[in-house]
């Protein structure tokens, strides 16, 4: 994970050349121990709350167990259930494919929003407002957006209801609920902010004369796009992959409300497992997980550098 | 003459329009449902308008307790605003500096932002089991919930600081500030308008918070968690109710915070006229 | 303060300043007297702005000392050195009025409402702008923010005022205006300023003392007429501009004056002020571009055998009011720039790629340390055998 490596320190170096060096013997580590101090209330809520947690999370997941309780021990049945059972695949293949097809969309329709706030909206208070406008929901609860789909999607809903009222369909849609599609329109209403937020702001960063270079050289609308916008804003498409990409695969509440309980996923099976005290086995589904989740963010770092994107 | 905008632009205009409605409509619907009359059901049409939800939403007991769990998300959003704000702004100063550490503090910080908000409610439930401690919302569900708007107050934090002008501290140094004086009188209120940001973040993060409070609230529910339980029971209009009346509190939070930013960066912008300002304390 | 009587002589004795492998500042050492205006100039990244940063407290030094008033200020607070920095940006307050920012010192010190704006309300006077004493900064123009950070940093009684790049942020007329205007005020406090500035005419327009920098060394120390009519070596030479450098080897030396050869074949003479270059040496000298006189060459005729005559093609003209800048092309990489009386060009134009002859009289030229530093002038016993 070098690529992030320097986006701390690069932030620290872009703000104070001087402080650091080793060199300087009038400069005593007043400037190291300041910073130490003001990043150990942090360090200390994120090692109770965060760090120590997840260790025992590690350590349970080689646990045994009984109905009622969990037995300290050290054996690797959890993990060998979890690779010896079909349903895992399963699992991950249904997470991935939701993964997918939800990055996808929100990628497409990210990048056009983005596209269309940064080169089309000329008036900065237009560019400002609209930006908001896609923001606010993101501050509003998700679970109120994703239940305010059901009177939109129901065999009784407003789309079916308009669908008949046109006389397009005779019978309400029977799969726009409780469905798999259901799952994904929530996803991408719930996480298409993710993929806008972070493209929007490297496309901010693109010069608008370079645009005009390259049409003023004969390229086309579509050439430009290909050959100078979508190359300098992928870092920002990076950074909304992962965001994206990170927050389908850990999901579990989508799943289960807007499947209707049809389809699962990785995490909502691990709940199931919680809600039944079945700890050690859930947690070598976590530790899994966790194991999957990062190598994809690796691969998306390893593709692009998203360092200036962080820092700026 | 102005000149003539390209069709693309109205292509993508009417593409933006949609996603605009893609993501209010939904939600706009369910607050004019939410004043569906007494005999009316989850969708259209509307039989009659009344506030019956709304007072179903306070008397009924049976839908559980949502004046309760309202309180204490209100509570626990307002707790973890202020811790958000006080400590990701020492850490995002801490970063300004190099420090043998930091990119150890900075990926610990990125790792519990990524990581499944579940999986980390499962590790504090599991700790505080092992532990032989209660979970409850007030510790072990402040605690989770700070685990995700930390790192993002942090990240929020970095993008003010990459703006921020080190003149500013270094003119006050120079002029015979102390490094306390230095951060009250000039870093803290420079940053303002990004400090309030961080606590718009902290509050609604917390207060919609649902994946890390699961496992981590305790005997006692949060409001999103309420929410969670009635989506599965609840088959009224009251579910609307709810949601009509959250998103409102979100959308008073938001104004007010972004009311005061602009409010601030209009005053630095075009100041108050002449000599009607008196002199700032 | 370190220094009661407020001596403004600042000295940098020997300052290094690394970070980490990059060597900012060598082995620098530079005398400042008190009261005097000085110009630090040079390139970006020539460590200027690393040298006035050291002096303000707001970098230390890696090695080497800092002394204000006979003082070392090493390691005390800003506030204590008796300085004042102008920032590039100024840095003005953005929450604070006119007023607020320009008293922000006294209220760091603890002074009283009442008295710290009766101060800074006189301070605003000075700088003629009491009328927006309750005004935000950002609502001022350019001028009118550098004079407030100019009375902001005066508050404090500075011996020393340090500006950074105190003119790049404004346009090119208030910037010539500023300038005077900081000409005036530093004469009328009688303090010391340091003024960092990559514009060579600025230099030269303000500064008492200009000390042009390359690569974390400086290049050389003189006062504003000798850095334009003397400069030391070529790069000064060429930095500062107003001034051809001239290049020839050393064919023999008689009565204080050397003739060269330059590459193109032309036959200079160098006045040598005592000095005694080798036979074959190369040498280095400078004149100035509006002691040059040009002559078109006609069609045909043969270069002239003369000295200090060389032949090149107009290579481009710019009229710039009073005189005309001609560049002439001799064929080599030096440019060669002539600046002629408007009324002596317009009497016959020079067209680009006109053949024209350069001439000077040996008396202008003055000799750069360049070649006598490379190839020292052979001790006198040795020259004499």
């Amino acid at each position: 994970m070098t690529i992030l490596d320097s986006t701390a320190s690069g932030l620290a170096a872009a703000a104070e050349p001087a402080a650091a060096e080793a060199a300087d013997e009038h400069a005593i580590n007043t400037g190291e121990l300041a910073s130490w101090f003001q990043i150990t209330p942090l360090m200390i809520i994120l090692a109770l709350f965060f760090g120590l947690p997840m260790l025992v999370v590690l350590a349970v997941s080689f646990f045994d167990f009984d109905r009622s309780d969990i037995i300290p021990a050290f054996i690797f049945d959890n993990y060998t259930d979890l690779f010896r059972s079909e349903v895992t695949l399963r699992l991950y293949l249904s997470s991935l494919k939701f993964a997918a097809i939800v990055w996808a969309v929100t990628l497409i329709l990210g990048f056009n929003i983005a596209y269309f706030l940064v080169f089309h909206v000329r008036s900065l208070l237009w560019q400002i407002g609209l930006f908001l406008i896609c923001t606010v929901p993101f501050l509003t609860s998700n679970i109120i957006r994703m239940i305010s789909w059901i009177p939109f999607l129901g065999r009784n809903g407003i789309f079916n209801q308009a669908l008949e009222g046109a006389g397009i369909v005779n019978q309400p849609l029977e799969f726009l609920l409780f469905s798999d599609f259901a799952v994904v329109v929530a996803y991408v209403h719930l996480f298409t902010l993710f993929m806008v937020v972070p493209i929007f702001n490297s496309m901010a960063r693109i010069d608008k004369s370079l645009l005009e270079a390259a049409r003023d050289a004969g390229a086309g609308r579509f050439r430009v796009v290909a050959e100078i916008v979508l190359p300098l804003s992928k870092t920002g498409i990076a950074l909304g992959s992962i965001f994206v990409v990170t927050l389908v695969m850990g999901d579990s509440f989508v799943v289960r409300t807007m499947s209707g309980g049809q389809s699962a996923s990785v995490v909502s099976a691990l709940q199931n497992e919680v809600a039944a005290l079945q700890y050690p086995p859930a947690a070598a589904s976590a530790i899994i997980m966790v194991i999957i989740v990062t190598l994809m963010v690796a691969g998306i770092l390893r593709l692009v550098d998203v360092r200036k994107e962080l820092a700026g | 003459m102005e000149d003539k905008r390209p069709w693309t632009f109205y292509a993508f205009a009417a593409f933006f329009t949609l996603f605009v409605l893609f993501l209010y409509g939904p939600m706009i619907v369910i607050y004019i449902l939410s004043f569906q009359g007494p005999s009316g059901g989850m969708t259209f049409p509307l039989n009659g308008v009344s506030l019956h939800w709304f007072e179903a939403l306070i008397s009924q007991t049976r839908v559980g307790d949502i004046a309760g769990s309202f309180q204490r998300s209100i509570g626990l959003a307002v707790l973890v605003a202020v811790i958000t704000v006080v400590v990701s702004v020492l850490a995002g100063l801490a970063f300004r500096r190099r420090f043998r550490g930091s990119a150890f503090a900075f990926y610990f910080a990125i790792a519990s932002l990524i990581m499944p908000g579940l999986f980390v409610g499962l590790g504090i439930a599991l700790t505080f089991r092992l532990l032989g401690l209660e979970t409850s919302w007030f510790v072990s569900g402040l605690g989770a919930q700070l685990t995700w708007t930390l790192p993002f107050g942090l990240l929020i934090m970095f993008a003010i600081l990459g703006r921020f002008n080190r003149s500013y501290e270094e003119a006050a140094t120079d002029l015979g500030a102390t490094s306390w004086q230095k951060v009250r009188e000039v870093t803290l209120p420079i940053l303002l308008p990004g400090i309030i940001g961080v606590a718009l973040f902290g509050f609604t993060l917390s207060y919609d918070e649902l994946a890390r409070t699961a496992l981590t609230a305790g005997s006692e529910n949060t409001l999103p968690l309420e929410i969670w339980a009635m989506t599965t029971n609840v088959t009224s209009p009251t579910l609307y109710a709810v949601g009509a009346v959250t998103t409102i509190v979100s959308f008073i939070v938001i104004v007010i915070a972004l009311s005061s930013i602009a409010f601030i960066q209009r005053r630095r912008a075009l100041g108050a006229r002449g000599e009607l300002v008196t002199a700032t304390e | 303060m370190a220094n009661p009587d407020g001596s403004g002589e600042v000295a940098v004795v020997g300052v290094t300043k690394r970070y980490g492998e990059t060597v900012a500042v060598k082995d620098l050492s530079l005398t400042i007297p008190h009261g005097a205006y000085c110009c630090l100039l040079g390139p970006s990244g020539c460590g200027k702005t690393t040298i006035l940063r050291m002096i303000a407290g707001h970098e230390m030094p890696s090695k080497g000392d800092i002394r204000i008033g006979g003082t070392s200020v090493l390691g005390l607070p800003q506030i204590k050195r008796g300085t004042a920095m102008m920032f590039q940006s100024y840095a003005l307050f953005p929450h604070r009025s006119v007023l607020d920012n320009v008293a922000f010192a006294l209220k760091m010190r603890g002074a009283g409402l009442s008295e710290r704006h009766a101060t800074a309300r006189e301070l605003l006077a000075k700088v003629q702008l009491e009328k927006f004493a309750n005004r935000l900064p950002p609502q001022l123009s350019g001028g009118q923010q550098q004079r407030v950070a100019l009375a902001r940093a005066l508050i404090t009684n500075p011996r020393v005022l340090l500006l950074d790049e105190p003119l790049s942020a404004l346009d090119e007329y208030l910037r010539l205006r500023m300038r005077g205007e900081l000409r005036r005020v530093q004469k009328e406090l009688g303090i010391t300023f340091i003024h960092v500035t990559h514009t060579q005419l600025e230099a030269i327009a303000v500064a008492d003392m200009v000390v042009v920098m390359a690569n974390g060394h400086i290049e050389q120390a003189a006062s504003a007429r000798d850095i334009f009519v003397a400069p030391r070596n070529a790069y000064v030479t060429r930095f500062v501009g107003g001034q051809n450098v001239l290049c020839g080897v050393v064919e023999g030396v008689s009565d204080g004056t050397a003739v060269l050869t330059s590459r193109q074949g032309a036959r200079l003479a160098f006045p040598i002020d005592g000095r005694q270059p080798a036979r074959g040496a190369e040498l280095y000298g400078s004149i100035r571009r509006d002691r040059i006189a040009i002559e078109k060459l006609p069609a045909g005729s043969l270069p002239p055998n003369e000295l200090n005559a060389i032949v090149g093609e107009v290579h481009t003209i710019e009229n710039q009011g009073s005189y005309v800048k001609v560049t002439i092309d001799l064929g080599d990489e030096e440019e060669f720039v002539a600046h002629m009386v408007d009324d002596e060009f317009f009497r016959d134009p020079l067209d680009i790629g006109d053949r024209v002859v350069a001439r000077w009289s040996a008396s202008d030229v003055n000799l750069l340390d360049d070649g006598l530093n490379v190839r020292p002038a052979m001790p006198m016993a040795a020259a004499a055998s």
